[in-house]
This record gives C-alpha cells, sequence and structure tokens, in this order.
C-alpha cells in the first residue's frame, strides 16, 4: 500500500485538529476530482513500517488531536491494509477517533458483512460517503465537496441499520 | 568590546544626509522607508509630511540629542531605538485609559467640554472621541482595559429610559422613583411587576446597544486623524464582567465585528482581547461562557479577538476578584503594564514610556560557531558582551525618561489635563510631567532568539532541547538585569518580546551585509519575532505552544504566541477552541490563531482564495482579492500592498500547522 499525503495536523478533514494520512488508488474516476494522480496505486511512496511507526509516534505525542482522518484515493480498496493499520494504532494509543473519506455510500459498503471493506467502516467513528459530483460541487460545504456527499455517524447507524447523520459536537 | 563606529561630524557628509532624506520621501524612492509602518500610507501626501517630519527627528536626535554610545550601538546593529523620531522631543509610548473616570466626570477635548454621556449610544460615540484625543498625546496604541465595565452603567441608563418609556407607552404602572433602587436589567422584580414594559425595554436596549457597538467599530475604522492616514491604534479588552448589561456590551461588540464594515468586511481596528478567567467564561456552566465561545466564532471569521490569559501565573499575582482595573490587558500588539513598584497595582491611567530592543542575532554571530571561527561557541564572551549592550540600551532608556519627564504638562495636554495618565489633572499646564511617569514601564526588548541560537550552537531552540535551555537561561539572564536595575533605579524595568514590524527587516539586511547570507541564521529577510519558534520550522501545534509558553513567564513588558492554521478556520469551531484552551492551559499569557483571510472583490465570498474564487471562479488577474494577513499584533489591509518586504516574506514562510 502507498500513501501519497500525510499531513500531522490538519482542520479540513473533520472536526477538530487531526492527522491526515492519504491513501493512493482509486477506481472511483469521478469527473473533476481535486486529485486524480491518487487514483494511480503506486503513486505516492510505499507505508513501510518505519513510515509507519513514524505516524503513530506523531498522533501518540500530540496532546492537541481529536484524532486521524484517512482519505485518498479511497481506502477502501485498500481495506484489508488499512484495518490492520487502524488496529496497530490503536493498540499503541489507545482509544482514537477515526473518520474515513470514501467514495462508496455507507449502503454499498454494507452490503455484505463479511468484507473487508465492512470491517474496516466498522473500526472507523465517521465516514464521509459518496462519489464527487462536480454537478453538485459547493466549496462552503463542511469537509466534503460535493454536496450528495454525506457526514455518517458509522456507530449509530451500524446500530439503527440505517444512515444516521453525524451531528457537530460543537458548533458556531 | 572597544564600540566600532565614530560618529561623524563632518558638515558635508551632515548635509548630504539631510538633502537625501527629503528626497527619498518626495519622489517614494525609497519604499522600505515609506512602508516601515504597515498602517501609513507613505506614498500619500499626508504620509510624506509624515515621513519628512520623522525622518528628520530621528536624524536631529542621532546627531544631536541621544548619548553616543547609544548612537553607536544602533550603528553597530545591536541595539535599536524604537520610535526614534518622538526621542527628543518626550513622547511617551502607550497607555490604559480611564474610560470609567472620563465617561463619568465629562471630559474637555480642548475646544470644549463634554457631559457625561446618558445613553449607551452616546457613550460609544464618546469612546471614540476620547481614543482620538488621547491618540494624539502619545505615539503608541490607545487601550481601553476594561470596556465591558466601563460601558455597563451606560446600558443601564439606556435600560431605565427604556423602561420609563415602556410603562407610558402600556400604561403598566409608575415607578415609586423614591423607592425604586437602581433599575437595571438584572432586576426580576421589575420584570414581574412591569413584564410589558421590561420586555420592551430590553428589547429596545439589546438594538442600541448593538447599534452603538456598530458605529465605534466604523468609528474606530474610519477616523483617519494619525499622520499618514493612519486610524488610531486603538485596543480593546472585555470578557469578564457579568453584569447583563456587561454582557450585553461584550455580545454587541462581538456580533458587530462578525457582521463587518460597510460591505462586510473585516474591521482592522480596535484590535480586541478576550480576557479569559477560569470561574468567569471557560466552562459550560460559568457566567460568561457562551461569550467566550462567541469570541472563538468572532476569532475564526475575523481574527479579532486575542486571548488574554488572567490565568497564567505572572498575570494572576496581581489579579484582585471584584476590581477589573487588576485583570491582565494588553495595549495593542502586546505590551503589558500591571505591577508597578510604588503601588499603583492597575492598569488603567498609564502605560509603557518607551523600549529599546537587542539584536540577539548580531551577538551570536559574533561569539558562536556558524561562522567557523570557533568549535565551541564563547558564552563567556556573549554574556560580556550582552552586558555592555544592555547597559547601553538601559542609559538610553534613562536618557529618554529624563527628556520625557522634563516636557511641560500642556504638551500631552488632553492626557495630563483629563488625568488619563492617572495625576495628570493636578498639574499645571507648564508644570513638567516629572515623577508622575514613574509608574509607566521602560523596556528592554529583544528579536531573534532563533537565529541567535543558531548561530551560537548551530540549532535553534526549537530543534534541539539543550540548545532550548540555554535559550532559556539567556532569557531569564535579561529579565533578571531588568530586575536588578529597577532596584538600582527604582523605576519599573521590564523585558518586552519586541514585535518588531518595521525592525524585522532591518538589522537582518545590515547584519547580512556584513557577514553574507547564512543558512538559517541570515539567509531569509527578516529575523525571528521576539522567542517564537521560527514560522517556517516544521512543528506541531502543541509543541509550539509548549516551547514558547515559558517565555511568556519572563516577559513582563509583554509577549504573544501565535499559531498558524491553513483551511478555513470557520469551518471547523471545534479545532480552533481546543487550540485556544489548550494554549491556556499551558500558561501562554497572550494568544491568537493565524489564519488566512481572502475576499472576492467580484462576489464578496470571504475565506480561503487560490487564484480563483471558488465562489465565482473569478481569477485573482481579472478581480482583486484582497489578502489580510495579521503582522506583529495589528491587522492591515491588504498585505501585499502595505507590507514591507521583510514582513511579505514571513507571510509567505509561514508554515502552516496544517495541511
Amino acid at each position: 500500500m502507498n500513501i501519497c499525503g500525510y499531513y500531522p495536523e490538519s482542520i479540513n478533514e473533520g472536526e477538530g485538529l487531526r492527522a491526515s494520512i492519504f491513501i493512493s488508488g482509486c477506481r472511483h474516476f469521478c469527473k473533476g476530482c481535486f486529485s486524480p494522480a491518487t487514483w494511480n496505486f503506486n503513486y505516492g511512496d510505499p507505508f513501510t513500517k518505519e513510515r509507519e511507526a513514524e505516524i503513530i509516534d506523531d498522533i501518540k505525542n500530540n496532546p492537541l488531536l481529536s484524532g486521524l482522518t484517512i482519505l485518498g484515493g479511497d481506502p477502501f480498496f485498500s481495506a484489508a491494509e488499512v484495518s490492520a493499520f487502524i488496529d496497530r494504532l490503536r493498540q499503541q494509543v489507545g482509544p482514537i477517533s477515526i473518520w474515513i473519506y470514501s467514495g462508496y455510500t455507507f449502503e454499498e459498503i454494507t452490503e455484505n458483512p463479511e468484507s473487508p471493506e465492512y470491517e474496516l467502516l466498522r473500526r472507523c467513528q465517521v465516514l464521509v460517503d459518496g462519489r464527487f459530483v462536480e454537478e453538485l460541487r459547493d466549496p462552503s460545504l463542511r469537509y466534503c465537496g460535493s454536496s450528495n456527499q454525506r457526514l455518517i455517524d458509522i456507530t449509530q447507524s451500524l446500530i439503527l441499520g440505517k444512515v444516521s447523520i453525524w451531528q457537530p459536537t460543537f458548533s458556531f | 568590546m572597544a564600540l566600532l563606529n565614530p560618529i561623524y561630524t563632518d558638515r558635508e557628509v551632515m548635509l548630504d544626509e539631510v538633502i537625501t532624506l527629503g528626497e527619498e520621501i518626495v519622489e517614494s524612492r525609497n519604499l522600505e522607508v515609506l512602508r516601515e509602518n504597515a498602517n501609513l500610507n507613505g506614498e500619500s501626501f499626508s504620509g510624506k509630511m509624515s515621513k519628512f517630519g520623522s525622518e528628520y527627528a530621528k536624524w536631529y536626535a542621532e546627531h544631536f540629542v541621544m548619548p553616543k554610545r547609544l548612537v553607536q550601538s544602533i550603528k553597530d546593529n545591536i541595539v535599536y531605538v524604537h520610535d526614534l523620531d518622538q526621542y527628543a522631543i518626550g513622547t511617551t509610548n502607550c497607555i490604559f485609559i480611564p474610560f470609567d473616570k472620563l465617561l463619568r466626570e465629562g471630559f474637555n477635548t480642548g475646544n470644549g467640554s463634554v457631559r457625561p454621556p446618558n445613553s449607551i449610544m452616546t457613550a460609544m460615540a464618546l469612546v471614540a472621541i476620547i481614543f482620538q484625543s488621547q491618540q494624539n498625546s502619545q505615539y503608541g496604541g490607545v487601550s481601553a482595559n476594561k470596556i465591558d465595565f466601563d460601558l455597563a452603567p451606560y446600558v443601564r441608563k439606556t435600560f431605565s429610559k427604556n423602561l420609563i418609556k415602556g410603562l407610558e407607552y402600556f400604561e403598566e404602572g409608575d415607578l415609586d422613583s423614591t423607592n425604586v433602587g437602581e433599575i437595571s436589567m438584572s432586576r426580576s422584580d421589575l420584570q414581574e411587576l412591569y413584564p410589558k414594559a421590561f420586555k420592551f425595554a430590553t428589547k429596545e436596549t439589546k438594538s442600541e446597544t448593538l447599534q452603538a457597538a456598530e458605529s465605534l467599530i466604523h468609528n474606530l475604522n474610519t477616523m483617519s486623524s494619525r499622520a499618514g492616514g493612519q486610524i488610531p491604534f486603538t485596543s480593546i479588552n472585555y470578557g469578564t464582567d457579568t453584569s447583563p448589561e456587561g454582557q450585553l456590551v461584550i455580545d454587541s461588540l462581538l456580533t458587530a465585528t462578525m457582521r463587518g464594515l460597510g460591505n462586510g468586511e473585516t474591521p482592522i481596528f480596535p484590535i480586541q482581547i478576550f480576557k479569559c478567567k477560569q470561574g468567569v467564561n471557560q466552562a459550560p456552566d460559568e457566567p460568561n461562557y457562551s461569550l467566550f465561545l462567541k469570541a472563538a466564532e468572532c476569532s475564526a471569521k475575523r481574527l479579532y479577538p486575542n486571548f488574554a490569559n488572567l490565568d497564567a501565573p505572572l498575570n494572576l499575582m496581581y489579579y484582585k476578584a471584584g476590581d477589573p482595573d487588576t485583570e491582565f490587558a494588553t495595549m495593542g500588539c502586546r505590551t503589558r503594564v500591571l505591577s508597578d513598584r510604588f503601588g499603583r497595582n492597575h492598569l488603567s491611567g498609564k502605560g509603557n514610556l518607551s523600549f529599546n530592543t537587542m539584536n540577539l542575532v548580531k551577538l551570536g554571530l559574533e561569539h558562536g560557531i556558524v561562522l567557523g571561527q570557533r568549535k565551541v561557541a564563547d558564552e563567556r564572551g556573549f554574556y560580556r558582551e550582552l552586558d555592555l549592550y544592555l547597559d547601553i540600551a538601559l542609559e538610553g532608556l534613562l536618557h529618554r525618561f529624563n527628556i520625557q519627564k522634563a516636557q511641560k504638562a500642556k504638551a500631552s495636554d488632553f492626557m495630563m489635563r483629563e488625568g488619563v495618565w492617572e495625576g495628570g489633572e493636578h498639574l499645571h499646564p507648564e508644570e513638567p510631567v516629572g515623577d508622575l511617569l514613574k509608574h509607566g514601564s521602560l523596556s528592554i526588548g529583544f528579536i531573534g532568539l532563533a537565529e541567535c541560537m543558531k548561530a551560537m550552537y548551530g540549532k535553534h531552540h526549537g530543534e534541539d532541547s539543550n540548545v532550548y535551555n540555554k535559550a532559556y537561561e539567556l532569557i531569564s539572564y535579561m529579565r533578571n538585569y531588568c530586575d536588578r536595575q529597577s532596584e538600582r533605579h527604582n523605576l519599573n524595568i521590564t523585558l518586552f518580546a519586541t514585535p518588531a514590524e518595521g525592525l524585522s527587516g532591518k538589522f537582518t539586511k545590515r547584519d547580512k551585509a556584513t557577514y553574507g547570507a547564512i543558512a538559517g541564521v541570515t539567509d531569509r529577510e527578516y529575523y525571528t519575532n521576539s522567542f517564537h519558534i521560527p514560522v517556517y520550522y516544521s512543528i506541531s501545534a502543541a509543541k509550539k505552544i509548549e516551547l514558547e509558553s515559558a517565555f511568556h513567564g519572563l516577559c513582563n513588558a509583554g509577549a504573544i504566541s501565535y499559531i498558524e492554521l491553513n483551511g478555513n478556520a470557520r469551518s471547523n469551531p471545534a479545532a480552533f477552541l481546543q487550540i485556544i484552551q489548550y494554549a491556556l492551559s499551558q500558561q501562554v499569557s497572550y494568544f491568537s490563531i493565524n489564519h488566512p483571510i481572502d475576499r472576492c472583490s467580484a462576489c464578496g465570498f470571504e475565506g480561503i482564495i487560490g487564484a480563483t474564487c471558488p465562489s465565482c471562479n473569478s481569477h485573482e488577474n481579472d478581480v482583486h482579492i484582497r489578502r489580510l494577513r495579521r503582522v506583529t499584533g495589528y491587522l492591515t489591509g491588504d498585505y501585499q500592498t502595505r507590507f514591507n518586504a521583510a514582513k511579505q516574506a514571513e507571510v509567505r514562510d509561514r508554515l502552516k500547522h496544517n495541511t
């Protein structure tokens, strides 16, 4: 698995100050995508054990972080590997909130509860879902690009068996 | 060490200098001179007129007034005398204005007297006038240290008038004026007795206070009364008054600031400072917590307010509950006076008198390892020379203080006659201000701690914990020097984390000419502000806060820490709030978050704009994109047209704590 971006602190990809990791590779090919270069699974740098350790260390030592955000590409095309990374991260850092972005919808991911994609989803707290639709692009949206995309409270949605929209814990 | 440069007295050379000074201004030839101060339009007529005065006044002071050693230390590029143009005439720097007293007693601007206001509308209008009048008596920032407390009585008066009016409209009865006591918005008994009138009065008072706040902010951004079309350097501090009237003042100021100016633009002035205090506004069950949240919202939208930490040990030690005049506040970019060795331990009615700044980098270059002349830094030599220049900087402050003391009260007419400087009202206009000024502070500032460490040890204090300890020792040493000299001279001598707007590039330019471009030391166009970790150094926000916070405790003349955010701060309130409260918890005394605000002149979109506006797709080549950034604590208009080159470079280099 390659990663093509890492911000130790960001305010743009989810609530609070979050670390963000961009996983290379995507097969949704949305028209108007802001970074088509990341579609390529070989783009960026290999996510080596050393790189992983560095990032885990960063997260562990940053008292200001609210959590981690995983985006891409689309991390769901590398679901098993991303899940394994999350497990190792939690072993070392403890419980930590994870936001994840996907071009798949919540419904698509949850179709098969045996799948690695479902396993990955289960490990995360908030899903920003859906393909980017150029006609629905709206720069004023919070944490996403087009108005079809949803911010989903994963835990709540899995309990209820239907999509439950995430609510900000604090809002101006 | 011997002083380097002889002072020339050749009359031909002097004449050449005077002529060049004039020509450069007339022909707008030297943009660095004209843009030294981002708030002054040095290319305008009045800006040039002011530059003529100030450039010549500096020249005169250096040649005929100042101690020779001080002039030489300037030429050595180690000491910098701020506001040198005011040196010879004895003007003072900044002040906390006792608005409560001036509004309660009325005042005289010189041409006529003004009665105490009877409504919040008039009171806020008078605040603007007082700021303006005071600005002309001094050269630095004018500040209201507790504007919520100062204005609350006039909200009460407005409410009282509205309640009486309401009683008449709704025919709910008459107030027994002999027994009613003070009418205020907190009187639930009156609310029960006269529900309709009370509701009416509350609504009217809210609307009048908001209007008053809007007009205050408009006034403070439009009254170009300083030379060069500058507006007064105003600051307002608030946040701790928990009376409903005080809360309404705070709330209205924040709402008005968020609404912005005529076209919704971000106001440049006044600098606003929200005073954070545990038990008052820091936790959900505290009376002013919702105002703190609103302040964070406003700051995310408008860059102001900044956040003052009343619980930082350096501030808490002077805090007396129930006396808002003992609450830490700032006079603009960061200056602070609080303690006073003569027992005047409150803020209003005094201020900073002047400050001289040390170029730590040059001392580091002379005694460090970076030039390759030695393997180990020559610390003894460094401190020996530091001592010499500290003495010279202090000698300059004391010399200037004597000039300031000798000025007649009438020279700072409004300030003294009206007792804006406490006690001035007792002076005869012809009497020198004398000992009254001893309540102010004389400060020694410093710049470029990071580059100094790099020059001394090869790393700056963000890179290495041993170097960090050295850096902390150095600043402690300077603070001890100030404390010792306070005792010796029986004056308030304090240590200042200099903002250095005009100065940021000046020291560097000359050091670069002397030593060449040395990586991490002189290879940029500016030196790093005070004790800050360099803006270009990659470090987490939390780590930057932790490293810088210890220095706040040392800088009793004032300091600020910033975190840079890239991204739309408005859409992530949780992050914004978290960072502020983290900084407060780390004992940072004064804190703010920088984030870019761009404004598209085609559609009015405000946020982050690259080359094209995300809202209307206009390109920056076709429409003007106004890009607002903070410099030293003040905002300016578009930084690309108003900042000097050094500060423009600094903004470009700022490493954002994300993306």
